[in-house]
């Protein structure tokens, strides 16, 4: 954060038009001047930027009253200390990037996709809803892909709701996803609070507000050594993000979302169905955090109950913020933040260090590197 | 509940016809909220912890001016991530302030003045007139702001023509820069008092995200009421209304599920939006920063 050194400047001499001379801070070309020596590569800025963010974290550990020590050691102990620590941060992370994957689709169509976060509850309501239709002996082979599928296509029906809306009414997509975010929420609490939806057979004043487990062949297979609770998600992650990374660089259909985002008016003029390209990428969206939410039913302990999104949709879009449309941005930063979301918790746990602490320094890390991307020399990714 | 959801969203809109989208109302809410319940806390007087709110909300609304406009970050990102930070912050500082029962403590709040005669008019008696001063004193501050920036007054068209094309508002002379920065301050103040309101006058405490998305109801109600004041109460007047709903169901027999009842003011705000109140234009400087050409 180079940017209070831009104040400190004196004010520019009287230019040659009649306007008054302003403080120094606001014209853009002294500022670049002043800034000439800082970085300038996107790397470089990130970098600086986690630097910041880092420094934010330890005075919020030392503000809490623990060891910066301790603290780091029940960092690590939590991200990957066990098998069990780095197989449940690999899910985060797994979770994260199918959110972050699906808002980058939508972002290259020129659409920002804030409602991951309803679209994962609308995946996970129907996932649970299919799981618990299909019969108890169901193979993995068959229950697996029918509750993923159809986590896919109730996200991506949720997202089609905003993207209907904006190809026909003009509507942001930003204020109708946001306000599905939590139409979303209510849907989960309404389907495990009622028994004629999806709650449990109450048999007494103690049965929780949740759905019953999904049957054997319907949860998601473990993949790791038999103390990681790693599932199927990772590798289905994984895939989602290359075939996305493909299709966006490497295929007519990426290049014709790319045009959208850049000018939807001169890829009409150009042909091309600029209303199915945006609603299409902002259905994938829809349907990959549809994925994301399945995938959180599917695993232990199989049940869907309030809160079970656990923000991961707001954390997921904070991922494809700093990602800034780019996929490899998204693997990693989905990676950093997986791992981050457990050891924080373990932070929590053993060192008595507020779990806060981490939400508290991945925003600080994207807002630092929003505020500079100002000095970088080109804007990847434009938002319209 | 109206009451918070107006005072929060006189100053977006203020903020949105100046061109700056301020996604954070919700993260300065939460703020002022956190930072009255902790000024409170220590003082032992509401009214102490109604300032630190203001001096909170009013940091806040200067880190989101120097990110959105200074700096001209985008403002979608940086409002959503302003919230976020928001959240943690307030919920690191609930941890170490409060404890772990942070919604146990009861603070030292605002009591409700009744206005004789007026608060016995039925229904809208106990609605209006039986608010704590911090209640009076937002609906004061609303409807002065209203008034003040209305688009028949020489500051009203200010904000108007910065917020629709800031390089010609900035050739005829018009502070861009420092009128963009006023609305957003402006809107720090007001969404900071609305979370002292709901921490110091109505619940009595301060509990983790106790704002929970009133700060979206509040843009949405600006853009539902197409950027104008009255359309803008009126949509905060059925939000709110929505809201207490899920108090007032019991009382008036109804058996709703209760989560049906809490997402209803979100399912009217998208009703709202997506046209039912027909077609409407942003100020088209919206979420446009400003660079002066050289």
């Amino acid at each position: 954060m180079s940017a209070p050194v831009t104040t400190t400047q004196p004010p520019s001499p009287p230019p040659p038009d009649p306007h008054p001379p302003r403080p120094a801070a606001l014209d853009p070309t002294r500022l670049r001047l002043a800034l000439r020596a800082a970085p300038r590569h996107p790397l470089a800025v990130a970098g600086l930027a986690a630097l910041f963010a880092l420094g934010v974290g330890m005075l919020l550990v030392l503000a809490a009253g623990a060891e910066l020590a301790t603290a780091w050691q029940a960092l690590d102990e939590g991200m990957f200390g066990s098998p069990y620590a780095i197989g449940s941060s690999l899910n985060s992370a797994a979770v994260l990037a199918l959110i972050a994957a699906g808002f980058t689709v939508a972002h290259r169509a020129g659409l920002v996709n804030v409602g991951g976060e309803g679209q994962l509850c609308a995946g996970g309501t129907a996932a649970a809803a299919v799981g618990l239709a299909l019969p108890a002996g169901v193979p993995a082979a068959l229950g697996v892909p029918l509750v993923l599928v159809a986590g896919f296509l109730a996200g991506a029906a949720w997202a089609g709701i905003a993207a209907w809306l904006r190809v026909r009414r003009g509507t942001s997509e930003v204020i109708t996803t946001l306000l599905l975010n939590f139409i979303g929420i209510g849907l989960v609490s309404v389907a495990v609070h009622e028994e004629a939806l999806l709650r449990q057979p109450v048999t007494s004043s103690e049965t929780l507000p949740q759905s019953a487990p999904l049957p054997t062949g319907a949860q998601l297979p473990l993949i790791g050594g038999p103390e990681s609770p790693a599932t199927a998600v990772v590798p289905i992650a994984v895939l989602a993000v290359v075939v996305t990374g493909i299709v966006l660089r490497h295929t007519a259909l990426g290049l014709r979302l790319r045009a959208v985002g850049h000018s939807p008016a001169a890829s009409a003029r150009l042909g091309l169905p600029v209303g199915r390209l945006e609603g299409g990428g902002l259905a994938v969206a829809g349907g990959l955090a549809g994925v994301a939410g399945a995938a959180l039913v599917a695993t232990a302990p199989y049940v869907l109950a309030e809160h079970f999104s656990s923000g991961y949709g707001f954390a997921g879009l904070v991922v494809g913020l700093l990602a800034r449309g780019s996929l490899t941005a998204v693997a990693a930063a989905s990676l950093l933040f997986g791992f981050l979301t457990s050891g924080g918790i373990n932070l929590q746990l053993a060192a008595q260090v507020p779990a806060s602490t981490v939400q508290i320094v991945q925003s600080v890390l994207v807002l630092s590197i929003a505020a500079a991307m100002l000095f970088t020399t080109r804007r990847p990714g434009s938002r319209r | 509940m109206a009451l918070p959801l107006l005072l929060a969203s006189s100053g977006e809109l203020l903020s949105e016809r100046a061109g700056v989208l301020n996604l954070s109302v919700e993260g300065m809410m939460l703020t002022g909220a956190f930072a009255g319940a902790v000024g409170a806390d220590a003082s032992g007087s509401a009214a102490v912890g109604v300032l630190t709110a203001v001096v909170a909300g009013l940091l806040f609304a200067a880190l989101q001016a120097l990110l959105s406009i200074t700096l001209r970050a985008d403002q979608i990102v940086t409002g959503i991530t302003a919230n976020a930070l928001a959240l943690g912050a307030t919920t690191y500082g609930a941890r170490l302030v409060f404890g772990d029962g942070a919604g146990a403590k009861t603070l030292p709040g605002l009591d409700p003045l009744a206005v004789p005669l007026l608060h016995e008019i039925p229904v809208l008696g106990p609605a209006l007139f039986e608010q704590t001063l911090l209640g009076y004193l937002a609906f004061a501050l609303a409807l002065a702001l209203a008034l003040a920036f209305s688009r028949r007054r020489t500051a009203g068209l200010a904000v108007d023509a910065v917020g629709e094309d800031a390089l010609s508002a900035d050739r005829s002379g018009l502070p861009v820069t420092a009128i963009r920065y006023g609305t957003v301050l402006l809107t720090g103040v007001t969404s900071a008092l609305a979370g002292a309101h709901l921490a110091l006058s109505e619940v009595h405490a301060f509990s983790d995200n106790i704002t929970g998305g009133i700060g979206y109801l509040a843009v949405v109600a600006v853009i539902a009421g197409r950027w104008r004041a009255w359309p803008t109460l009126l949509a905060c007047l059925v939000f709110g209304l929505a809201q207490s709903l899920q108090f007032a169901a019991p009382a008036l027999g109804l058996h709703l599920s209760a989560p049906l009842l809490v997402a209803l003011p979100y399912v009217f705000a998208l009703l709202a939006v997506s046209g039912l109140v027909g077609r409407s234009r942003a100020p088209s400087g919206l979420t446009v920063p400003f660079v002066r050409a050289s």
